[in-house]
Order: C-alpha cells, then structure tokens, then sequence
C-alpha cells in the first residue's frame, strides 16, 4: 500500500465509520514532538527583550504583561492541539479544518500585543489566511466530488483522476497562504519580532509541522 | 547486533565523524584563504570542553524553553541516526527532523531576550521558506522511486544504478541544502557574523556542548543521506572519500563567496528548489 510507503508501516488503525485514523512511525513522531512543544509552553515564561538605548546609557526592556500572558498562552496551547490533530487525523477534511483553526489561533496570538508592525503583519497575514480558505476547503471539496470520500486510507488505493490532481493542487495553494510559507512568509515574518518566545515558537512549529504533513498527504492522494 | 548498541555505536559514529568533517570543512575555508586554520581536531576538542565548562542562564531568559531546546536538538539529531543509518527508514522523518531543526534556530534565538538572538529568530523564518522547499526533492525521489524508505531507495538503485544519474537536478537541490547547512556559508544568514553567533549567541557551557554536539551529527546525517540516496549501496570507504570530497567542495565555495542578504538569500533557494523540482520532474515524464 502507498500509505505504508511514505511514513513507513502502519502500526495501527482506529476506523470510526468512513474516517480511519490510521499511525505509522511519521504522525507518531510528529504528533509526541508536538505534544511535547505544547507542555513546555504551559510551563514556560516569556522572555524580556533588552536593548540598549542610542544617547543614554540606559536599556530598553519589552516584556509581556500577566494578562496578556495569560491570553496568548491559552492560545498557543488551543494551537499546539489542533496541530497534534491534524498530525494524526485520516481525514481530510478534519485536516483542513485543523488548518483553518491553526490560522485563527495564530492571529489571535499576536493580537493581543500592543505593536503597531507586529499587528499590521498579523492582519497582513490574516487577509491571506482568508482568501487561501477558499482553496483549502475548496480542494477538500473537488477531490470529495471526484471519489466520494474524504478518508486518507480510502484515497491512498484509487488512481489519481485529474480533478483530484487539480484539487490537490488548489489545496496546496490553501495550506501555503494558511501557514504563510514562500511567497508569503513576508507578511508574517514581522509578527515574529515581538516579545513571547514560547508564543511565538507555535506559530513557526504548526506552520512547518503542517506542511511535512501536507506533503505526505499530498503524495497520498496523488 | 542488539539495537541498543547499534544505536549507540552509530551516535558516536556521528558525533566523532561530523566533528572532524566540521574540522576540516574549517581547514579547507583556511587554506583557500591563505590562512594555517585551526587544527582538524578543533571542532571535537571545542564540544567536549563545552560539557566541562559552567553553564550560565541570562536573567532575561525564557526558562525552561531556553534550557530544553539545546537537549530538543541533540535528541532530534539521535533520532536522526536511528531513522537513518541504524533502522533506513522513511525520508519524511528526516524531512520533519529538520523542521524541528529550524524550529530550534527560532526558539534558541528567541528564548534568551538578545537581540542578536532576536534577528537570527526572525531570520530563521526566512530561512525556514527557503530552505524547506529544497526538500522538495523528497517528493521527486518519491515520484520516480515510489518509496520514501531509505532501504527501498538503495534497492531501487542496486537495480537500476545511482539516483545521481537519473535525477541530477534534485542532487543539485539536495547539494543546496548541504551547502545551506554548512558553517560559514553563503545562506546561513541566521549565523551571520553582523549578528555575532545569531541564535547561539547567548548559549555558554554545557548547552553550548548540545549545540555543537548536535551540529555535528546534523552534518554527518546529511552528507550520508545525500551519498546514501543519490549514489547507491556504497561501502564505508565510499562514504568516506564521498563525505570528504562534500567538504572540499563546500569549503571552497563558504571560503570564496561572502554572505547573502535574508531576501538574497531565501529567493535564490526558492528559485533552485522550484527550477530544479520542475526539471526534475519534466525529466521523470521524458
């Protein structure tokens, strides 16, 4: 089987009707590293940024407030969850919708801080998580149009139709502006400037996390 | 052999093989500049000392992220061993090993409140877009191998000769990501000198000894799966000069050409990954 081929043997299924989780070695280590991730920003404290200031022998100190804290950390948990799901999840339309809710928890990590670049780049990159929502649940649609399922096990055994090679192509164009990859890293770089290491670490981790995993579910399908 | 000691012999492997590749790669930089460089054992005899040196934290720092990412890095580099060269299993755990890698880059920047740190974190992302889509040569070994296994790939090659020959673009990409992680390298702008030692600088002691012990291994796992991939069933003395040859040639190309820009940088990557991938694969269909 195809599926066995690109993350290694399957060790194990859990068929739920027409959605079959299924693990192998490659959505085992993701989804343990993501956890992992996640439990050290539950226990982490954020960072204070120190730099020294032009014409005066002073520091400049940017630190994040308790409530603020308390707000993006809720976040960045809600977001190391839904990328652990879309690491272990058979379904693909599951996975888009994990997409989706990481772009959401994403903006709203950075929303909370107070810096005018940091929340222009956020709605930068909010504008482009919209618009690429459209072909992320739009290739999802045309490749159900074109098997009758949405299951990863199911897809993995039929040929490749050319609707669902285009509908995969139009989801990948949906994952890259959703995780703000090249060419649109640029309108996310800057939300990285600000204070929260640990914050701010999910936001880069789910976007490449998703990607692996799009990448394997990609030659899945095709 | 029990697994157990495979794994261990192959991290020490590794470990001391990266090490004195990384010393040399230096020694290479050094005589094409004109320079004695440093002796060939420097590199290892640098990451032993770290261990036995004091460990300090900033009181800035974000603990306990800036203490675990160092031992998330080594243990990511291990995994990278068993994955590879003790178990040959699927290239796409190496690809989300490297993820994680750059993860690292990030967070070690970002976790100390440097602002040195704070560039290379930022850089990291930029670095992360471009170096990322090189491994789309991944999916090209894919596509014309039909297995992601590393043990199904030298099959594939033990019957119809060397990867290198059938696909020379994707080795070209692959090269671009060695190059990319190689020290003083035209792309590695997340260590750039401007930025002292970008996201490592604030990481003293022991933590530095993970990095450097790490870096290391991540060096020796990429020129083995480059030859293991692209050149076949080789023995231990093919890897050998194969990794050797590797270090000539990226030091000469670290030693004589300066540092990109980040823009520079990442769109030069991109426009390989996506000329060769496309190449790649107008290839496989003729």
């Amino acid at each position: 089987m195809l599926i066995e081929n690109l993350g290694g043997n399957v060790m194990g299924t859990i068929p739920l009707g027409d959605i079959v989780l299924y693990l192998n070695p490659l959505h085992i280590f993701l989804f343990v590293t993501i956890l992992v991730f996640t439990a050290l920003i539950a226990i982490s404290r954020t960072e204070t940024q120190v730099e020294s200031m032009f014409g005066s022998l002073d520091e400049n100190k940017v630190s994040v407030g308790k409530k603020e804290f308390k707000q993006r950390r809720f976040l960045s948990v809600i977001c190391g969850i839904a990328t652990a799901g879309a690491m272990i999840t058979g379904d693909l339309f599951n996975f888009t919708l994990f997409m989706a809710l990481i772009g959401i928890v994403n903006i709203g990590i950075v929303s909370a801080v107070k810096q005018v670049d940091v929340l222009n780049s956020a709605y930068q990159y909010g504008l482009i998580a919209m618009m690429c929502g459209l072909p992320l649940f739009g290739g999802a649609a045309m490749i159900l149009a074109a098997t009758g399922t949405l299951s990863l096990f199911e897809l993995a055994s039929i040929p490749a139709s050319p609707m669902m090679i285009f509908g995969a192509l139009v989801m990948l164009i949906g994952v890259c502006g959703e995780s703000g990859i090249a060419p649109f890293f640029a309108s996310k770089a800057e939300m990285f400037r600000t204070p929260g290491s640990p914050f701010i670490l999910i936001i880069h981790l789910s976007s490449l996390f998703i990607i692996v995993r799009f990448v394997e579910i990609l030659l899945t399908i095709l | 052999m029990n697994l157990m000691a495979q794994i261990l012999i192959n991290v020490i492997i590794a470990f001391l093989a990266g090490s004195l590749l990384l010393g040399f790669h230096r020694k290479v930089m050094a005589r094409v500049q004109l320079r004695p460089g440093p002796p060939i054992i420097q590199y290892l005899l640098h990451s032993l000392k770290f261990f036995f040196k004091e460990t300090t934290f900033p009181k800035t720092a974000s603990i306990p992220f800036y203490i675990s990412i160092t031992v998330i890095l080594a243990g990511i580099w291990v995994t990278g061993v068993i994955v590879g060269p003790v178990a040959k299993g699927s290239l796409m755990i190496l690809f989300g090993i490297y993820a994680i890698h750059k993860i690292v880059e990030h967070n070690a920047g970002s976790s100390s409140g440097s602002p040195y740190g704070k560039v290379s974190c930022v850089r990291a992302v930029f670095s992360a877009a471009g170096e990322l889509p090189l491994f789309a040569v991944i999916a090209v070994i894919f596509i014309l191998t039909g297995t992601m296994d590393i043990s199904g790939i030298i099959a594939y090659q033990s019957i119809h000769g060397p990867l290198i020959f059938q696909l020379p673009l994707a080795a070209l990409m692959f090269f671009t990501l060695i190059v990319t992680k190689s020290p003083y390298s035209p792309f590695a702008i997340t260590k750039g000198k401007e930025i002292i030692s970008g996201f490592e600088t604030e990481h003293f002691g022991m933590l530095r000894g993970y990095i450097m012990f790490s870096e290391s291994i991540a060096w020796y796992i990429l020129l083995w799966i480059f030859l293991t991939i692209f050149f076949g069933p080789i023995s231990v003395v093919g890897y050998v000069i194969g990794m050797i040859v590797i270090c000539i040639i990226t030091g000469f190309i670290n030693a004589t050409t300066p540092m990109l820009n980040p823009n520079h940088s990442v769109m030069a990557q991109i426009s390989i990954a996506v000329i060769c991938t496309v190449g790649s694969i107008i290839m496989i269909i003729i």
